[in-house]
């Protein structure tokens, strides 16, 4: 691979994906795991697994998910590991293999603005040398440049672990043109987990399996129809009605999302304030949960109306926003972002 | 936007995260404290100092607490277990920030603000001849007499029917320097009309809609504006306010419910809960909403409509505040000197 690859790299809490210029996209599960002892390593043959593979083996696992909450853990070894191997998987996956290839790699990463905030030199640091030229970007800030949404626009990324707003004002967002909320999709997984338990106290349930559900069923406002699942009781597999919990979990993230819609709407110059208000756009696997953009154009009814888009392509759009990033950076500044 | 205008933004953008990604390359310091925001990098030196003797107060307090203690959510009109002999101890995890905790001040109360609700043009929940304003200000008359004979000084923000908004209730509390405030309620759930139960507030955050509709609905004749409300939110939720409006929320709660259910039984302990009413964010000191009964349940308001009944309530509640009051270790009334 003697050419330059541009790649974008969104690197997730629950999901990373990566779309390159190659033509290539992939999206895995944000988890690494290590086998736990010789006989693990024996039995797994490998000396780390990543994505769907990490969790399906968890249980010989030591099995970090490295942006947990949206941030790197500063002094964990074991998760700076995890994001290097993440990202090797990542650019493996897209043809990259081994020094010389990655000496012609011009990444974008878009992370969670969190993250990006608190500790970007250390996150920095992190990927040193995975590849020739990195660029390290919130991913809100990615998916708006994706979009050519830079202008009086609002996205609300829901993550995993975080919920990012940013307000696009035809600029780098600023940290006060941006909010982060720890209230996300691993919030109404520990939350529809507790309902369920409560519910079915003799299920035997775990948090893999009420993500699982999360991701087929998720819903706010009104049923469009019940939400059965099949789930262990005493080791027989049986079916479950959780509707009234799914929603009353998936519904949890409303009051703060939409407060902190509105409060970040109120801190836009007045005379663009309707155009952000008709320009939201939602991202990230929470803007999967169905209703969601209807509930929240409900919110805005009482501040003059809203239009909330849901994008098709939620898993990529972070991933292709990096790309285009990468591919339109000058090779001159390209040349300044060694990693 | 036209083509040519997304181009100069996009390039624009590129330059700037290029350029923030350089500063991180050569160490340099975030862009937002460069000079030109000279405040913020004056108060960035400063806060360390003031984080010193607050992170050593914290470390030092926590070893005799439990922890930021968590609170959950709870579905609205969730009965509490009876056999709990108590409230349902809620937790939601809202911060990690290690908080001052409410053990650094046993003070006195001595000065006590009833807030009796609603009033004048605002009537409040209405059931046929039950009036919520009526009832609580009834209420808080009763219990006025009950404090000011057990010595403690009473300020209230409405002593008749009349109009007063909820910032110039919070702007009296404040003013009379009182130690604690007790906002006096009456629920009603038009869509539950068979639930009848008490329940009462303290200042946080919640996540139940719910909450944050009935939040709303008592907030909307406020008068503060949306900027008002983000500078009085910014910074209360995480003070050791918070720990002591706990405290007195569940202890008017657990005699609310364990007095007036004697009279019914029929009665539910929707329990402790957290909420962003207006009176309870703009108030200095410890303060709490209690929900004392519900008119959209035809038994209740029909109790409530009973001067007897509301006595009760009015007992309940001083019961709560005086053994709140007794909890603490300094002088327990004005005109009470401590030799402790």
């Amino acid at each position: 691979m003697a050419d330059i690859l541009h790649v974008g790299i969104d690197l997730g809490t629950s999901r990373s994906a990566i779309s390159a210029s190659n033509g290539e996209r992939f999206v895995v599960d944000s988890f690494v795991g290590w086998p736990l002892d010789m006989v693990a390593r024996k039995v797994l043959k490998r000396d780390v697994l990543i994505g769907h593979e990490a969790v399906a083996n968890r249980t010989m696992l030591d099995l970090h998910r490295p942006l947990e909450r949206g941030l790197l853990k500063e002094g964990s070894d074991k998760d700076v590991e995890a994001v290097r191997e993440l990202l090797l998987h990542l650019l493996r996956l897209v043809g990259v293999n081994g020094q010389n290839d990655a000496a012609n790699v011009r990444a974008v990463v878009g992370v969670p603005a969190a993250s990006l905030r608190t500790n970007k030199q250390y996150l920095r640091n992190s990927m040193k040398g995975i590849v020739d030229s990195l660029l390290i970007v919130s991913e809100p800030f990615a998916v708006a440049y994706g979009l050519d949404a830079l202008l009086h626009t609002m996205i609300i990324d829901i993550g995993a672990g975080t919920t990012d707003f940013c307000v696009m004002k035809g600029r780098y967002p600023t940290e006060e043109d941006q909010r982060t909320l720890t209230i996300a999709g691993d919030s109404i997984d520990t939350q529809l987990l507790k309902l369920i338990e409560e519910r079915y106290p003799q299920a035997n349930v775990t948090v893999f399996m009420v993500r699982d559900w999360k991701e087929k069923h998720s819903f706010v406002g009104e049923p469009q129809s019940q939400v059965v699942v099949t789930a262990p009781v005493k080791g027989v597999p049986t079916e479950i009605d959780i509707t009234n919990e799914m929603h009353a979990a998936c519904e949890t993230i409303l009051p703060p999302v939409i407060e902190t819609m509105i409060d970040l709407l109120a801190r836009v110059e007045p005379e663009f304030q309707e155009r952000v208000r008709t320009n939201i756009i939602l991202s990230g696997g929470g803007g999967l949960i169905r209703g969601l953009p209807e509930a929240l154009e409900g919110a805005l009814k009482g501040v003059g109306g809203g239009k909330v888009r849901y994008m098709e392509d939620p898993v990529f759009v972070g991933s292709d926003g990096g790309l285009a990033l990468a591919i339109d950076a000058p090779e001159g500044d390209w040349e300044k972002l060694t990693a | 936007m036209r083509a040519a205008t997304i181009q100069r933004v996009k390039r624009r953008v590129l330059r700037e995260a290029v350029a923030e990604n350089l500063d991180v390359i050569r160490g340099a310091p975030p862009r937002a404290v460069r000079p030109g925001n000279r405040i913020a990098r004056i108060w960035l030196k400063r806060v360390p100092l003031l984080l010193v003797p607050l992170a050593l107060g914290g470390a030092y307090l926590a070893r005799g607490t439990s922890g930021g203690q968590a609170i959950l959510p709870v579905q609205r009109g969730a009965p509490a277990s009876a056999g709990q002999a108590g409230l349902p101890v809620l937790h939601e995890t809202t911060t990690s920030i290690e908080r001052v905790t409410s053990a650094a001040f046993p003070l006195a109360v001595k000065r006590v603000v009833l807030d009796a609700g609603h009033g004048g043009t605002d009537p409040g929940a209405i059931a046929a001849d039950v009036i919520e304003k009526a009832i609580t200000l009834d209420i808080g008359h009763r219990l006025h007499a009950l404090l000011a004979k057990d010595g403690f000084e009473v300020i209230t923000t409405r002593a008749d029917d009349r109009t007063i908004a909820l910032r110039e209730r919070a702007r009296v509390a404040n003013e009379s320097n009182s130690d604690i405030f007790v906002s006096i309620h009456v629920n009603s759930i038009v869509k539950h009309t068979a639930s009848r139960g008490i329940e009462t507030y303290y200042l946080g955050p919640t996540s139940d809609p719910s909450l944050t509709q009935l939040a709303a609905a008592e907030n909307r004749v406020s008068g503060y504006s949306l900027g008002d409300m983000r500078k009085l939110l910014d910074g209360v939720y995480a003070d050791a306010r918070r720990d002591e409006s706990f405290k007195l929320a569940g202890i008017v709660q657990q005699e609310l419910y364990s007095k007036l259910r004697a009279s019914d039984i029929g009665l539910e302990n929707w329990g402790v809960k957290r909420a962003p009413f207006i009176v309870l964010v703009a108030t200095d000191m410890p303060a709490i909403l209690a929900e004392v009964g519900c008119l959209s349940n035809q038994q209740e308001a029909a109790m409530l409509n009973r001067a007897e009944y509301r006595q009760k309530i009015a007992d309940a509640l001083f019961a709560g505040i005086r053994a709140y009051a007794s909890a603490n270790d300094g002088p327990k009334k004005k005109g009470i000197p401590n030799h402790g």
